[in-house]
This record gives C-alpha cells, structure tokens and sequence, in this order.
C-alpha cells in the first residue's frame, strides 16, 4: 500500500453501517493520511457532539503496528485509551508520520463533555484496507 | 452466506454444522434454536463467525451457539468454545472487550405489590445514586498496591474493605475471584483507566433493574434459592469497564504480533490467539482473571451503593429489610474447566463470550446451600419484557460446556433501533405498562424492548433442550439505563 493522495471524487468522511450488537463504520480518505484522521474524527463523533468543540488540550500520539489495519486499530484504541483514561474527547488530528509500522500524531481536544455513549474497543473483525477509485475505505466494528 | 440447507438437525432445538462444510473447520458447529430464533441468526453474519470459531486450533468436539446467538466480532455473541490446555489456545477476542461482563440478582423480604407506589422515588435516588461513570468516575479510587490487590483479590477485597459480606463471596461464581489472576500482567494503562473506574455501571446495556418475581416454575428449586411469588429483586448488569477493555486490547495487539511464531493462521484477525501454554497465552489468562476480579468488585460495590439507596428509601415504609445475593454469573469469560470427551476427562479453557455457565447438581464449586439443586443462572431480559432465573443441569455438561444462554439476544442494531424508536416516547410507554425508567434517553432507545429477541423463546428452548432448566420469571418494575 502506498501513500500516493488520489484525488477524492466524495468528501464524505464515514457513514454508519449496520451491525446487529456493535458499531460498524465505513471510514473514506483521499490518502491513508486522511483515512486515519476520518477514523478518528469518525469514533469521537459518535461519543460526542465534536464539530464545533473548543481544542485547548493537546496530546502527542505514537503507535506501532505490524502493517496498516493493525496500525488502525492501534491508533483508534490507543485514543480511547487517552479519552477514558484523561477523561477527555479529541476532535482535531494531525497525523506527521505514517508508515505500516508506526504512526505519530497530534491530536486535539478538551474535558469531558456531554458524552453520549462508550466505546469499549476497535476490533480487527472483517477489517480490511481497501484502495478504490477514490482513494482508500475502510470498515471498522467497534464493541460498544 | 449460510442457508439452512447447510444444517443438520440433530434434536427438535439443536442443529449443526458438519466440520466438512468449510475446509479450515476443525470441528463441527452446533446452534441451539427453534426455527424462528434459526432463521434470525441466518440473517446476519453470527453463524459465520460461529463457524470460523470452529476453525481455531485444538478446538475439542464443537463450537456452540446459544440461542441468543447474534452478531458480533471476532466468535458471535452467545457463542461457546473450549480449546484443549495441552495443544490449544486462548483468545482474548472470544471472551470480548467486556471480560467479566456480568449480572447479579439480589432478593428482598419484600412483596413488591407494597413498593410500587415509592418506584418513582427509588428510581430516582438510583440514579442520583449510582455513578453510571460515563464522562466521570466515581467516587472509589485505588492504585498502586490496593489496584493490585482489586486484581488479585476480586469481590473479596471489596468485602475486606466494608462494601458486603462473606455470604456475598460464597453466593458469587468462583467466590468473586479468578484463580491465576498477576496484577504485574496487566499494563499500567489498563491500570490508569480502572483507577477511578470501581463502583461505576457504564452504559450500553449496563442495568439496575427493580423487579417482580411474576411465575415459579420449581418451587423446590426457588426455595432454595430464597425465591417466591410477588418476591421483590434487584438485577445489577455490568462488566470491567475500561480496564477489561484495555487488557482485551493489550493482548489482541501482543498476540497479533506472535501469530507467526506459533504458525497459527486464522480466517478473522479479531479471532487472534496464543498456545495457553505459551508466555503470551499465560500472561492472557492471568491479566484475564485479574479483569475478572476486577468486574467481580466493582459489581460488588455497586451491589453495596444499591442496598444503601434502597434501604435508606424503605426504611420509613418498612421495618426488616434484607437485600441478599442469590447469585452472580460471569456471561464474557475464558475458565480452565474439566469435561469428559469419549470416555476422557480432559481440561480445557472454555470461551464464554454472551454465555452463561450452568453448572449441575452436585457440582463442588457450587456454594453448599444450592449443591443439591445447581447453579443458579441469571438471564436478565429487556427492560420492557422479562428476566428468568433458571439453574444448572448435569446434562448441560455433555452438551454444551456446561454453558447456556445469557439474555434476550439482539434482533435490532443500536442504529436501527435509534431510527424506530425515540427516548421519550419509550419512557411513556413503559410507564403506561407500569415500567419506571431513568437513563440517558438516547441510550433508552438502544435498548428498546423491539431491538431485542423474545426472551421466552429463548429461554424454552435451553430449557427442552435441558441447557439449564425454569425456575422462576421476573418483570422489571423500574429500570436504571448507565
């Protein structure tokens, strides 16, 4: 896989799919890069109203994997590590390096508030990378 | 997809799936259903995840599906597998995120006839009361040597400190504590996220319900189990929180790294596991159990927060109250258990994940006032329907692991359920029916009674089926959602 930016023919950042006890979500990015930010930006926004947050708090994020679906997951797990454990939601994510084996981050965000829901975890379930036409998808089930 | 013309029937509730159906099955895979509860978990993708289950390594006689099978991740919800200790393995993904996900069923010396009219106010000191944890903690922290001894200990520590009784622990499944739990192999995230984490119930289908004993199917066995008619209880539902979830996630990203080492290939990298005899499958299993322990205190906590609102609440109405534990199952768990397979007793680690066991009669790790009947099995149901109590079977142990049902089983994804049903309008019809319930209101409809199987069903069929047998059914009088 590589990280060549196509150009997006859908803005649509992830839509919700149907899934009988968990959360399913189809994230879409033009580039890997972006792929990544939309996952999270995806998660948090089913805890939170998260588009018109304030972003006082900043955290530096950095995870490794074994190629780029375990890389995901470690990604959106590692954020709910940081949102259950500091108690906050993050809402802005800028990624500064990504390759299959590791990820750094800065992501963004404030105190708890207002939390809908909890997210036990990211799973690897039917979890798949995919490069199409428009750039790269991806579906990712959540325990909740 | 899986049709029904892929299935054997083998009794009028069990059917399987020949090991010769997919070319990695080990073994063969078996649901207990009823045509309809069948033909509902054919829809989604459970009965493929039941069947790459089947696939795992030193997998022993079949991989079972109770019921209230439906979709999950990794083996279905409602799903049972035991891998043999000596060649087999253990994987985190099929006990789940929630380890030790839970219930406890509490019965009073009150007739709930006379409590009703104060439901508005226990429902609301309920949730004033109990921290649900979702956005804050609560109000018990413990790190450094107490979290250890939380992990290590279980329900027990809990009781050392104050919060229940010995009788408690003795009415607990494994006294509240997992053997072979090591708080040194749980991460200090894991740890960070459990710190203020106690006593909290989470959200989801996370409950306290207050109910009503409605039907007694087996007067014996409910006598001993302290049960009767127009009985008043209380259900608690909750698991490890974020502490489970963490040691789940720990492990998935170390085993996912090992998988090569051990030459093990799977058809669902959320299936990912380890020998049990390996360093990654030990070090699981004792992170594991101290989640376990983990769940077991802070179901025990939340029990002790529950009798005090309760009883502070009734006190100017009723003189006497008790609040005693029937019983607490573990329904998300991986147990180092023996069973006879072909004439030999072999241990193996049985996979849980939505199941409940149901030990027999005579069974010694069953406390000595219920030895003689077995194990008391907790299914709580919908908050809009019903919940059961039924107890173990010696035949269970042949069929099925020892292992039965946990619940009503989903029908509807949360999302669906979302767009059918609207918070406040489900709180008015429940309270039309009688049903008093305080919750965060989207959560509410999650859990609308029509995202969920009819728990009836589900329960006759592990009752013919002799999984676990009636003892008595329960409606809920007020319901608090996390």
């Amino acid at each position: 896989m590589t990280l060549n930016p196509i150009q997006p023919a859908s803005r649509q950042r992830y839509e919700q799919l149907e899934h009988t006890a968990d959360l399913a979500l189809r994230i879409y990015g033009q580039d890997l890069r972006e792929l990544f930010i939309n996952a999270a930006f995806a998660m948090f926004s089913q805890l939170a109203d998260i588009e018109h947050m304030a972003t006082p708090i900043s955290r530096q994020v950095a995870v490794e994997g074994i190629d780029y679906e375990s890389l995901l997951v470690n990604w959106l797990n590692e954020l709910l590590y940081l949102h259950d454990a500091k108690r906050e939601i993050y809402a802005a994510f800028d990624i500064h390096e990504l390759s299959p084996y590791q990820l750094k981050a800065t992501v963004r965000g404030d105190r708890n508030q207002d939390i809908r829901s909890i997210i036990k975890g990211a799973t690897y379930h039917g979890l798949a990378i995919v490069q199409t036409a428009e750039g790269y998808t991806a579906t990712v089930v959540f325990d909740v | 997809m899986v049709s029904k013309k892929d299935l054997n029937r083998i009794e009028e509730y069990l059917w399987e799936i020949p090991a010769d159906y997919r070319s990695d099955m080990r073994v063969p895979a078996r649901i207990y259903a009823d045509n309809d509860l069948l033909e509902a978990a054919l829809q989604d993708r459970s009965v493929e995840q039941l069947i790459n289950t089947a696939c795992l390594p030193g997998v022993v006689k079949y991989t079972l599906a109770m019921p209230d099978i439906h979709q999950g991740y990794g083996p279905p919800i409602g799903g049972v597998a035991a891998m043999s200790v000596k060649d087999g393995v253990v994987s985190p993904g099929a006990v789940g995120y929630d380890i030790n996900c839970g219930v406890r069923l509490l019965r009073t010396n009150l007739e709930a006839e006379r409590v009703k009219p104060l439901m508005a106010e226990i429902m609301d000191a309920l949730y004033h009361g109990v921290p649900s944890g979702v956005g804050r903690g609560g109000d018990v922290r413990v790190s450094g040597k107490d979290m250890d001894d939380v992990l290590e200990q279980g329900a027990a520590w809990a009781v050392k400190k104050g919060y229940g009784t010995k009788e408690d622990l003795e009415h607990t499944e494994e006294q509240g504590a997992l053997a072979g739990a090591r708080a040194s192999a749980v991460s200090r995230k894991a740890k960070d996220r459990g710190n203020d984490q106690l006593g909290t119930l989470g959200s989801g289908n996370h409950f306290i319900e207050v109910g009503e004993v409605v039907e007694v199917y087996d007067q014996e066995v409910a006598e001993k189990f302290g049960v009767f008619l127009g009985q008043l209880v209380v259900w608690i539902h909750s698991g490890s929180r974020g502490l489970g979830h963490q040691v789940c996630d720990d492990y998935i990203k170390r085993m996912q790294g090992s998988l090569s080492k051990y030459g093990i290939r799977l058809p669902d990298r959320e299936l990912v596991c380890a020998p049990v005899d390996s360093p990654e499958g030990q070090d699981y299993m004792a992170a594991m159990a101290c989640a376990a322990n983990y769940a077991w205190a802070n179901r025990q906590l939340l029990m002790h927060r529950v009798r005090t609102i309760l009883d502070q609440v009734l006190a100017p109405h009723f003189k006497g109250r008790s609040f005693e534990l029937i019983y607490d199952v573990a329904h998300n768990i991986a147990k180092i258990e023996e069973f006879t397979i072909n004439g030999r007793t072999i241990k193996v680690v049985v996979h849980r994940k939505g199941a409940t066991r149901s030990f027999g009669p005579g069974h010694p790790a069953l406390p000595a006032d219920y030895r003689s009947v077995g194990q008391p099995v907790l299914v709580p149901g919908d908050m809009g329907t019903a919940s059961y109590l039924l107890v173990g079977t010696a035949e269970a142990a042949d069929k099925s692991f020892a292992s039965t049902c946990h619940g009503a089983g989903r029908v509807l994804s949360r999302h669906a359920a979302m767009k059918q049903v609207r918070g406040e309008e489900l709180q008015q019809r429940l309270a039309k029916q009688g049903i008093t319930i305080r919750g965060p209101m989207k959560g509410l409809a999650e859990e609308a009674p029509e995202a969920y199987k009819d728990i009836d069903r589900v329960v006759h069929v592990v009752h013919e089926a002799g999984l676990a047998r009636k003892v008595a059914k329960m409606v809920p009088l007020g319901v608090m959602k996390g």
